[in-house]
């Protein structure tokens, strides 16, 4: 049998008419009705709203009470400054990453790959990232002021002008990045510079506390002044997001609808292990290839310790973390001294967790453990020297910050801490059978609260005895 | 028809494509060969746009290509193995839609589905296919929609006997049809039955 091999080119139809027939072809077959759609987003953002006011008030009362009050307020400002700029940073290290516009697999393979309009295609994706923007960045912008303790409504709605404002100018100049990859040198660094102006900020503000130099904060809320000057880049942003949606190539949406994907996996199965595998893997192309080295003969044991040693050396970013989350120890300390030690606590967990990535890796293969020959426990003991070298010194560069002299406590907390790494890195691959117990956000396995909760229930703890210590 | 020039693709430090340059002619089909980890899948993910190249210009008809450019999408079929389903869409639905979103009335849909075999599975949703099954539906979405530049990553990967030999069959057509076939393969005999050039890259790797 033949076919016609001659399909004659016609006009594609345009972006409105090709979705409204893939949406009525596909609610065919939908099992799920626009009510069940309605409640599921009604919960979330019920929980979402629950759970967030809730953390809001939490922060508020602590800043309100003697203990939050006993730093200098301009370094509690500052501190705020700076940790505002990381979240910055992450935050568009994030929408980059994810483009932020995407388009699923399959409507890449099977739609986008078509002559249609790619602006018409698009328009409706970012007109809805752009109302999301306004209005998440606003309500961060205002649950920041409600922690910090403003109380006017003039002031509250200058926060919430501000992050609507810099949300949006976000979103739109990722938008005009992704657009022209090539042109958009910038939004490469973006990240990195916004990092760099908090890290001098936080080692300001230490170098400040250390020689008594306080820099007080400003006596004026800044939201409206911000607001303002970011609305005339916002509008040129989003016209420029808008010329920028026809030359959003596929390369693109190919790479954000992994981050995507994996991002929404790890948030629905309550695995991150979907996301950190696809950014580890990333992280390692970028680097593609190394000058490999010959081992030491040091004996099984040896030999192991020296591939672990190799992997910071290869890719340093695990170093760089750790450096910033002792300043960030270091900066807390000094704004919030009653928060020094649960910090010291968790940020030493979180600095050693990028250092555990050989004990993850024999840790989710058997097949690895197999090819590498001897028993499980020297194997993890092996990969363990590194992180526990790592907290030893955590402890020792952060003490000065936290308590005076050396005591049984700190030798339980290093211990402590290498056994929250150790039991971290060691998380059995999830599973969601087994006995279910009903919670406020339904219900959930016995054993997925278990592997969630594997490596930060010695970290929580290690805060109770730090806090409970004579 | 297709021309590449100096294109070099690098992961890192690693160069996976190193300054290739060919040209492929209406109704030729040239063949890339070359061993595992040699950028075979990597040049075809650069021609077609779903990846960036580090250097170098891809050209259709001795005008650059852009995949953003709707002409570039209405010329090129493309069946590599990045493809994904709409999970609540059938057989046939996925088809039509492809030849809907070219202008089509997907009038060929029927004929390109019994031609693959795939008749009995046209109302099959795809997590129900088989993975031979899911790669004929990948190379179906090729055939009903117009092409003039055909490019396949491995297109005889799951195909039993008689779909290698229909495959064959096919793209010797194709090319009397006047497409331009560019198409990376691991099987001799395919190769030997329709291949007009020989493009092998990596060959120091």
């Amino acid at each position: 049998m033949s076919t016609e091999l001659g399909v004659r080119p016609g006009s594609p139809p345009d972006a409105r008419r090709l979705r409204r027939r893939l949406r009525r072809t596909r609610r065919r077959h939908r099992t799920v009705s626009l009510g069940d759609v309605l409640t599921d987003a009604y919960v979330l953002v019920l929980f979402a709203g629950m759970y967030g006011w809730a953390l809001v008030s939490e922060v508020r009362d602590y800043l309100g009470s003697p203990s939050g009050r006993q730093g200098d307020p301009g370094d509690r400002y500052w501190l705020g400054v700076a940790a505002a700029l990381a979240v910055a940073g992450l935050a568009w290290r994030g929408l980059r990453a994810v483009g932020p516009l995407v388009v699923s697999p399959a409507g890449q393979s099977w739609v986008v790959s078509s002559p249609v309009d790619r602006r018409g295609w698009l328009l409706p994706r970012f007109v809805v990232l752009l109302f999301a923007a306004v209005a998440g960045g606003g309500l961060v912008g205002l649950a920041a002021a409600v922690a910090t303790g403003a109380g006017g409504v003039t002031d509250l709605a200058g926060s919430a002008v501000a992050g609507a404002a810099c949300g949006t100018l976000a979103v739109a100049s990722a938008v005009v990045a992704q657009g022209s990859p090539r042109r958009a040198g910038w939004a490469r660094f973006l990240d990195g510079g916004l990092f760099a102006a908090a890290a001098v900020v936080a080692a300001a503000l230490v170098a400040g506390h250390l020689t008594g130099f306080s820099v007080p904060p400003p006596t004026a809320s800044l939201g409206w002044a911000l607001g303002s000057a970011a609305v005339p880049a916002v509008v040129v942003a989003v016209l420029r997001a808008y010329r920028a949606l026809p030359s959003v190539d596929r390369a693109s949406l190919v790479s954000g609808a992994q981050v995507a994907d994996a991002a929404a996996g790890a948030a629905l199965l309550l695995d991150p292990s979907f996301l950190t595998g696809l950014v580890e893997s990333r992280r390692w192309r970028s680097i593609g290839v190394v000058s490999s080295r010959r081992f030491r003969p040091l004996g099984r044991f040896g030999v192991l310790v020296q591939a672990e040693l190799w992997r910071p050396v290869r890719h340093p970013s695990a170093l760089v973390v750790w450096v910033a989350l002792l300043l960030t120890l270091y900066a807390v300390a000094v704004a919030l001294p009653t928060l020094a030690g649960p910090a010291q606590v968790v940020l030493g967990f979180l600095a050693v967790g990028r250092l555990t990535g050989g004990l993850r890796a024999v840790g989710r293969s058997a097949g690895l453990r197999r090819s590498l020959g001897g028993g499980d426990t020297v194997l993890n003991l092996a990969h363990l020297v590194v992180p526990a070298v790592s907290v030893l010194i955590w402890y020792a560069v952060s003490l000065p910050m936290v308590r005076a002299g050396v005591g049984v406590l700190d030798g339980l907390l290093v211990l402590g801490t290498v056994a929250a790494a150790y039991r971290a890195a060691t998380r059995p691959p999830m599973t969601y059978g087994g006995v279910a117990v009903d919670t406020p956000v339904g219900m959930i396995p016995v054993d997925l609260i278990r592997q969630v909760v594997r490596g930060p229930d010695v970290v929580g703890a290690l805060i109770v005895a730090q806090l409970l210590w004579p | 028809m297709l021309t590449v020039r100096g294109l070099t693709r690098r992961f890192g430090q690693l160069t996976v494509l190193d300054d290739v340059s060919f040209g492929l002619a209406a109704g030729r089909l040239a063949v890339v060969v070359g061993p595992n980890g040699s950028g075979k899948t990597t040049l075809l993910r650069c021609v077609v746009g779903a990846d960036r190249p580090d250097a170098g210009e891809v050209l259709l008809d001795g005008r650059r290509c852009y995949e953003t450019d709707a002409r570039t999408r209405a010329l090129l079929a493309a069946a590599l193995d990045d493809i994904d389903f709409f999970p609540d869409l059938s057989v046939v639905e996925h088809l039509e839609l492809v030849a809907y979103a070219h202008g089509g009335s997907g009038a060929t849909v029927a004929e390109v589905i019994a031609e693959l075999g795939l008749e009995r599975a046209r109302d099959q949703l795809p997590s129900t296919l088989s993975s031979g099954q899911r790669r004929r539906l990948a190379l179906a979405s090729c055939f009903v929609r117009p092409r003039r530049l055909l490019v396949l990553d491995e297109p005889e990967q799951r195909l039993d006997a008689r779909g290698r030999a229909w495959l064959a069959d096919r793209l010797l057509r194709e090319k009397r049809a006047g497409t331009a076939v560019l198409m990376a393969t691991h099987d001799a005999e395919l190769a030997a039955a329709t291949a007009d050039d020989r493009l092998e890259i990596g060959g120091g790797a």
